[in-house]
């Protein structure tokens, strides 16, 4: 009797029909897809295609659509279309976790990355609760109050829409919470053994940042010596008036090194013009510039002013999945003109403001509404910047405290010198 | 011709008028005497030595606020301080056939080219009056309905740059909107600019809010005072030391 109902209701949910208010909320993410893309496309034919007629072929598809899954390959089908990376449709529970908001701004004061499909600790700011508490990089993140990391990690992986910064984001925001808040974390530390640590919550680094609409930012930048060698390091391009500052007092005060390193792993941007002027600071040629931005109307030369005082030796900037945007406007910019080595790993390809919305239906849907082509005439947004030297963190070199990218940087910064 | 305190675009017209037959447009130069006219009068204008402007500028969309103040003298002096939240200082200045400007995110920069003549242009002190001095021809091209007053349009020609378009309206003569094309290093744009709430100052009509459209970005600003004939420092128009060094290694 059991097994007879099981089969009943199995049976009735493979032939579940939706219902018409299911059926209008998929009409009406298809009309938001196509009318975002009628109006914000840098193309006025988006594609090279006729987007009228494009309506005319796929709306009555999607009427004939029998579950949302199927409405959704339908409007996958018109994206497809367009033959454009980052225009992508994405089921709702994958939304619900790209989507998901930190649950405040406090942290244990840890940067992670996914590597090998483990979020491993790669730096913990000095003076955190994760500090205090003896969480060293190279552990990895096995849960957090209760909440396994690896589903979460798998469901966005299985997305190949999805960038590395999106999946380094639903990471950090199951790592945050309220400040003054606490986190049971579970890790695994360098014997592999489990460790479950209590971890407050505190303000997270960095000072406050108000730009106008934007969230506030927390953002911090660090300069250092390595032997003679300057390394910058900030996480985002905003707090635009004390990074300039810093930027540029760190650049003149580098007169004599042998070599200056930018680290830009993990910076997902900010204000573009940053990469501009940053740039004033390593390009004494007048009338460079590191790309241009096509929107609908205008075109937007990223131009570069060089400063009275410009840092001329070897340039190495360091990248991987989750420096975007601004990160890939500059480092992009600066070795097209030849002007900087990259390290690291392949950048996010999200140069742009790529936009991720939810739709009526509950899906995410993904867009961009410029193109960027960098001066070496490659479109960041589709590709990304290649290092010219890759190098990717492990677990053991962590675990050994050291650092493969900035390892490899001052190798080649060393062997400037050397050949001189 | 008004004013275009800041950043990008605007001019209008002036001086004495008689309205036309309705099938025939008046004359560019009927219609700019007109504005001067219905703005106070050319001996208003002449009566002006210098300027010492204050204002806010709101960039609506993006959220950011800031502050200006505008000093100008003649022949065709101009120092711009803006302070913008987020943004930092931005500074610009135009004399003795230079211009320049420097902000927290590109640094000093003399300006050169189109974007040169056109921030010189906007130097020229009551160039409402003066327009001879910023253009080598003035032309009413046609009427257009503007908010539902009837507009003539009046086309402005510059020696070096693109010209720019000023809307007055048939029954008051005051300028209501300017149409140009400014150009920078990151490229050429359209710029619109409305012009609204014209109030007195020292005995010149002049507008108080201008909402300026650049590349699908909206920037209005307000004007709160405007004090002439002030004591201005003779270096107030001097470039910076940082501006002398690069012209220095020009």
């Amino acid at each position: 009797m059991r097994s007879a109902l099981a089969g009943l209701l199995l049976s009735v949910s493979a032939y579940a029909q939706l219902t018409p208010a299911q059926k209008q909320l998929n009409l009406d993410s298809f009309e938001k897809v196509w009318t975002t893309i009628r109006d914000k496309h840098w193309q006025k034919n988006p594609g090279g295609l006729d987007w009228q007629a494009i309506h005319a072929e796929f709306r009555p598809k999607v009427e004939k659509a029998e579950s949302t899954a199927a409405a959704r390959a339908v409007i996958r089908e018109m994206l497809g279309r367009l033959h454009q990376t980052h225009f992508a449709i994405f089921p709702g529970n994958v939304y619900e976790d790209v989507g998901t908001e930190s649950g405040g701004s406090g942290s244990p004061g840890i940067e992670t990355r996914v590597l090998d499909g483990q979020a491993i600790v790669t730096a913990v700011d000095p003076g955190s609760p994760a500090e205090k508490a003896g969480v060293k990089p190279g552990w990895a993140v096995i849960s957090v109050d209760g909440k396994d990391l690896a589903p979460v990690i798998q469901k966005v992986q299985s997305v190949p829409e999805l960038r590395e910064l999106t999946l380094e984001r639903a990471v950090q925001a199951v790592l945050s919470g309220p400040e003054r808040g606490k986190l049971s974390v579970v890790f695994l530390d360098g014997a592999n053994r489990q460790q479950t640590l209590s971890l407050s919550l505190d303000p997270p680094r960095g000072q406050a940042s108000h730009f106008g609409n934007l969230p506030t930012e927390y953002v911090w930048i660090e300069s250092k010596k390595i032997g003679d060698t300057g390394y910058i390091r900030f996480n985002m391009f905003l707090d635009l008036v004390r990074v300039m500052g810093r930027f540029g007092d760190t650049a003149a005060s580098c007169k004599t090194c042998d070599g200056l390193i930018i680290d830009l792993r993990g910076n997902p941007g900010g204000i573009g013009g940053m990469a501009m002027g940053m740039a004033g600071y390593l390009v004494d040629k007048p009338d460079q510039k590191l790309g241009t931005m096509y929107m609908r109307d205008n075109a937007l030369k990223f131009v570069i002013n060089p400063r009275a005082e410009v840092f001329r030796g070897p340039v190495a900037i360091l990248v991987d999945g989750s420096s975007a945007s601004t990160s890939e406007i500059f480092a992009g910019g600066l070795k097209d003109l030849g002007r900087a080595r990259i390290f690291g790993t392949k950048t996010a390809a999200a140069a742009l403001p790529s936009m991720i919305e939810k739709l009526p239906n509950g899906d995410g849907f993904q867009y961009a509404m410029a193109n960027y082509i960098s001066e070496g005439g490659q479109a960041l947004e589709a590709n990304g910047v290649t290092p010219d030297v890759e190098v990717k963190l492990t677990r053991p070199a962590l675990l050994s405290g050291h650092d493969p990218v900035v390892d490899a940087a001052l190798e080649w910064i060393h062997k400037q010198r050397s050949q001189k | 011709m008004t004013r275009r305190i800041v950043l990008l675009g605007i001019f209008s017209g002036i001086a004495g008028f008689t309205l036309a037959a309705d099938d025939a447009l008046p004359k560019a130069e009927t219609i700019i005497d007109r504005f001067v006219e219905v703005t106070g009068g050319k001996a208003a204008y002449e009566k002006r030595k210098n300027e010492i402007t204050t204002g806010t500028i709101e960039i609506t969309a993006q959220g950011l606020k800031g502050t200006l103040t505008r000093y100008s003298a003649p022949p065709d002096k101009s120092y711009t301080a803006m302070a913008i939240d987020g943004v930092g200082n931005v500074e610009q200045g135009s004399n003795s056939g230079i211009a320049w400007e420097k902000n927290a995110m590109m640094g000093p920069r003399v300006l050169t080219g189109p974007e040169k003549a056109q921030a010189r242009r906007e130097a020229v002190f009551n160039g409402q009056v003066n327009w001879r001095q910023m253009f080598t021809k003035a032309e009413t091209t046609g009427v257009e309905t503007i908010d539902g007053e009837e507009c003539y349009k009046v086309v402005f020609t510059p020696s070096d740059g693109k010209p720019e378009t000023t809307y007055y309206q048939r029954k008051s003569g005051l300028a209501v909107k300017n149409v140009t094309v400014a150009a920078n290093p990151m490229g050429e744009f359209p710029v619109e600019q409305t012009l609204s709430d014209y109030k007195n100052f020292d005995g010149v009509l002049m507008p108080t809010k201008m909402l300026q459209k650049v590349a699908g970005q909206e920037m209005l600003l307000t004007i709160l005072t405007v004090k002439t004939n002030q004591e201005i420092p003779a270096d107030r128009f001097d470039p910076p030391a940082d501006i002398k060094t690069l012209l220095d290694k020009k």
